[in-house]
């Protein structure tokens, strides 16, 4: 049945869907992967337009596979919600919420993965760890508020911003350009990672009671080992085979 | 260690694991908070922050995209943190070497984390099903309970990674303890920065950047010489 008023959704269903995405991941399966979760993500939005009962045929293309990087699912359900209380009221759009989430949700995780586990986290834990390496407590604090500021915004904002631009979500997601802020973190991570591992080797020296130059011996080391890391080898041997070597050092001299 | 720290390091053990994947994810998973949460519990925060510090680099670029799964480096940091903070005193170690130790033997035992994080992706498999099932024949309530009991998997699969490398890793840590300090103690620092190196070069290796070797080298020879000169 056909409404003559576009439902909309309260302020209190968007604190309860924001609260849900949090929770997206609970049921992951290897079937069909955050399906589940996006539904009952989108459950106090869907009330909302339809009421109680969810029809049939709206239950049956929320509940089906989907997978996306988790702080851009509010951002798909906004969309998605948006458009379903289009649908209610007899609109039309040139795309449909099931082939928007089918056709958003892979650029979305790759967008997603690139920018937040690839670029945020990176950095945050660098920086946390150079806090870390002077022994201060700080650094798991300065870690997660580094990581959580972007991370709880960006969920917040990516559901209000689906919800409120619709189709157009996707051109303003696009003008942020986050494969290149993503680019630009991976290169601060990189930077920060040569500052660590010139400080330890410093450390290193100073506590050998070595001259500074033979911290410049670490370096050809460290690129030897991410070219391995590189090339497939896992972290595990080359733990075991840096520890084995180091004891065998200490129990030889 | 009493018992009540045990029980508040395996609540520990199951919050941080939800955060991996099925809880919020604000990374309190990582081992650089993981590790001092678990100390904090156990009356020693900076053992749990020298066991993050070597942790957290491993397997940062191993990213937990769709079906993959990477080592349970939380567990880890739980379980290792549970050693040196609490079993170590028993074999007669403490400090770096005891912390080096515990965090040697909990890395191979991280393995089982991603055995048991498959067993709960497997038994949500069904979850999903009975949760589509319940939710085509009307009943909401019962799929938003079959999607919150993933919850209760993903916890136990936690918290049994955690039991095994903390009783395994006991039992390798009194037997192997008293062969194995000696030569730790001599490497002490060395080996601890070289666990820390070696997590960045795993980093450094797994981050496809352009120019990333340049810009690294810059960084390193610059920060050495300011580090040199000053």
């Amino acid at each position: 049945m056909k409404i003559m008023h576009r439902p909309k959704l309260n302020w209190l269903t968007f604190l309860r869907m924001y609260l849900r995405s949090f929770l997206l991941q609970s049921s992951w399966n290897f079937e069909k992967l955050q399906n589940l979760g996006f539904y009952f993500m989108i459950l106090p939005g869907l009330r909302d337009i339809y009421g109680e009962e969810v029809p049939e045929d709206v239950r049956e293309r929320h509940i089906d596979y989907f997978n996306t990087h988790p702080y851009f699912a509010t951002l798909v359900a906004g969309t998605t919600l948006r458009l379903e209380a289009g649908s209610r009221v007899g609109e039309e759009p040139s795309v449909d919420a099931e082939t928007y989430k089918s056709m958003v949700m892979a650029p979305f995780a790759a967008m997603g993965d690139a920018l937040f586990w690839g670029g945020v986290r990176p950095l945050a834990a660098l920086i946390g760890l150079l806090i870390a390496s002077q022994g201060s407590l700080w650094a798991p604090v300065v870690f997660l508020l580094i990581f959580n500021l972007p991370h709880l915004f960006f969920r917040g904002s990516g559901l209000m911003l689906g919800y409120v631009q619709e189709l157009h979500a996707i051109e303003t997601v696009q003008k942020c350009r986050f494969p290149d802020l993503a680019i630009r973190l991976k290169e601060s991570t990189t930077i920060l990672i040569g500052v660590l591992c010139a400080y330890l080797s410093f450390k290193g020296c100073e506590h050998q009671e070595l001259p500074a130059v033979w911290g410049f011996v670490i370096l050809p080391i460290v690129l030897l080992f991410a070219w391995l890391a590189h090339k497939g080898v896992s972290s595990l041997f080359l733990v075991v085979l840096t520890t084995s070597s180091l004891l065998l050092l200490a129990l030889l001299f | 260690m009493v018992a009540v720290d045990y029980l508040l390091a395996g609540m520990i053990s199951v919050l941080t694991g939800l955060d991996r994947v099925a809880l919020v994810q604000i990374m309190i998973s990582r081992p650089l908070v993981a590790g001092p949460l678990t100390g904090w519990a156990l009356g020693n925060p900076l053992v749990g922050l020298e066991i993050g510090m070597l942790l957290e680099l491993l397997w940062l670029g191993r990213l937990p995209v769709g079906a993959a799964i990477p080592p349970d480096d939380t567990q880890v940091a739980v379980g290792a943190t549970v050693l040196a903070a609490g079993t170590g005193h028993f074999v007669g170690l403490d400090g770096m070497p005891l912390v080096l130790l515990s965090v040697l033997i909990a890395i191979p035992l991280g393995k089982f984390g991603q055995v048991f994080d498959k067993l709960a992706r497997q038994v949500n498999d069904r979850l999903a099903v009975s949760g589509y099932n319940a939710l085509m024949s009307g009943h909401t309530a019962k799929m938003e309970r079959c999607h919150l009991l993933g919850l209760v998997s993903f916890g136990l699969a936690s918290l049994a990674t955690a039991l095994v490398i903390v009783l395994v890793g006991t039992f390798v840590l009194f037997t192997f303890a008293p062969v194995l300090i000696g030569a730790i103690q001599e490497a002490g620092l060395s080996l601890q920065y070289s666990l820390i190196l070696v997590g960045a070069a795993v980093l450094l290796g797994t981050t496809n950047v352009n120019r990333g070797i340049s810009l690294f080298c810059t960084a390193f020879i610059g920060t050495l010489l300011v580090l040199w000169l000053r």
